[in-house]
């Protein structure tokens, strides 16, 4: 095994032994976290879609299952099994669209799980995830017509996304629908700041799941991410300052 | 039965994600093919999935057209439109005239016309930014976004040199430091949130392959 082979693989084993010990506090030392306004009228949208009998609609984005890129993907397949058990009793349960077939089978069974985990296994529909067509620009070409025909009130979007983010999210805004996104590429997150009425900046994508209070390890994933950010700083800070004063070179 | 098969996935996802992990670090010749022979069938596995998947395009729209569902037009377009090209494809393969023809006129226009939608998107997102969210980051996201555009865009007035000089050096300042400062900041949180995630699906407690 090579130097960086080694520093990768003790990394990472911080990382999941802080995940492990942030989880196992998780009951005595309950974490609290800063309000992100997103999150709290998120809860609001859905309450009013569902009393409203309208639809929430989850992209999963463009983005392909194999591959960094699929990580903004999974947190919105968490996302869209709370979504999914909260709103199982709505006349229009949640959809969710995306450009990835594999992600579609995903969401498919995200959605069967989380119908048969409240004990509302007949609301499952396997419909409710769809791919709606394989490359960005034609998935993009899609949306209107379920953000139209679906009556979709609340549009979620939490994946991979390119160029067609602007565009994902202006569909929504235009169908007066409360839209919400957060994507792992910077220069999305920047047209989703431009387009979305509810923008996720940086890995605000990733916090889904513990804001949504989807599990206790989503709560601990948020605390290691914040001690390991914190980590990171004071190391950067120290570098500098050591390369500074010529001790680094 | 359900309880115990929904371990299995889990079992087998795991240790399919540790030895493709594994073999990141782990230089061993019997870790890193196990690691390729994975990864090859993955990638059978999301050709595989690409069939289901227009399987479900098609029953999604098959059932808008069967019961006359509100745009159930466009439906009908699309399964025909599937249809046509599917059958040429299969028959003539996907480098035949006919086909690379249907490419270039049909689906090359389309996507170039969003391409083209998307730069008036964007400008009326940003008036429509301004009248909705009047904050400090609107601002600065608004005055840097267009302070770049005139810095990048060709220069209009002659005889400005100096002036121009300093815009562009000034742009260059913002978006080599500030922006890309800012840029890698975020993709720093981002790979703890993509690691948090993973490790999530690898320790099994997040199941999107069902159970």
């Amino acid at each position: 095994m090579t130097g960086s082979a080694w520093q990768g693989l003790a990394a990472l084993a911080v990382f999941l032994g802080l995940l492990l010990l942030f989880a196992a506090l998780g009951r005595r030392s309950p974490a609290s976290f800063r309000p992100i306004p997103a999150f709290e009228a998120l809860g609001r949208a859905i309450e009013r879609a569902v009393e409203a009998g309208q639809r929430v609609h989850i992209s999963l984005g463009t983005g392909s299952t194999v591959g960094q890129e699929s990580a903004p993907a999974f947190a919105g397949l968490a996302a869209l099994s709370s979504i999914a058990r909260t709103t199982s009793m709505s006349d229009r349960p949640v959809v969710a669209t995306t450009g990835d077939a594999a992600m579609a089978i995903l969401a498919r069974d995200t959605l069967r799980s989380a119908y048969e985990s409240v004990g509302a296994a007949e609301r499952y529909e396997p419909t409710a995830g769809r791919l709606l067509a394989p490359t960005p620009f034609s998935y993009i070409a899609g949306l209107p017509l379920v953000l139209a025909t679906e009556e979709v009130a609340v549009h979620m979007l939490t994946g991979s996304f390119g160029v067609e983010a602007a565009l994902a999210a202006d569909f929504g805004e235009r169908e007066n629908a409360f839209v919400i996104a957060g994507t792992d590429d910077v220069q999305s997150q920047a047209l989703f700041f431009a387009t979305a009425e509810h923008p996720l900046i940086g890995e605000e994508v990733f916090a889904t799941g513990a804001y949504l209070e989807v599990g206790g390890l989503h709560t601990a994933s948020l605390r290691t991410q914040d001690a390991l950010r914190w980590a990171i700083i004071a190391l950067i800070l120290g570098g500098t300052l050591l390369s500074t004063f010529g001790v680094l070179r | 039965m359900r309880v115990r098969l929904s371990a299995l996935w889990a079992a087998v996802a795991l240790a399919a994600g540790l030895f493709v992990l594994l073999g990141y670090f782990v230089q061993l010749k019997a870790v890193q093919d196990l690691r390729l022979t994975f990864l090859h069938w993955a990638v059978l596995l999301a050709g595989a999935a690409l069939i289901v998947g227009l399987v479900n395009l098609v029953s999604v729209h098959w059932r808008k057209v069967g019961l006359l569902e509100e745009g159930w037009i466009y439906s009908a377009v699309l399964i025909l439109a599937l249809v046509i090209t599917l059958g040429l494809g299969l028959f003539f393969g996907p480098d035949n005239a006919v086909a690379l023809f249907i490419f270039s006129n049909f689906q090359l226009p389309v996507e170039t016309s969003l391409m083209a939608l998307l730069a008036v998107s964007l400008v009326v997102a940003g008036f429509r930014l301004v009248s909705r969210r009047r904050d400090l980051y609107t601002l600065i996201f608004l005055a840097t976004a267009l302070f770049v555009m005139v810095g990048t865009a060709p220069w209009p007035l002659p005889g400005l040199g100096t002036f121009e000089v300093v815009v562009r050096d000034l742009r260059a300042w913002i978006s080599q430091v500030w922006a890309a400062g800012g840029a890698r900041g975020i993709l720093l949180g981002v790979a703890l949130g993509a690691t948090a995630t993973g490790l999530r699906v690898l320790l099994g407690t997040e199941r999107p392959y069902g159970g």
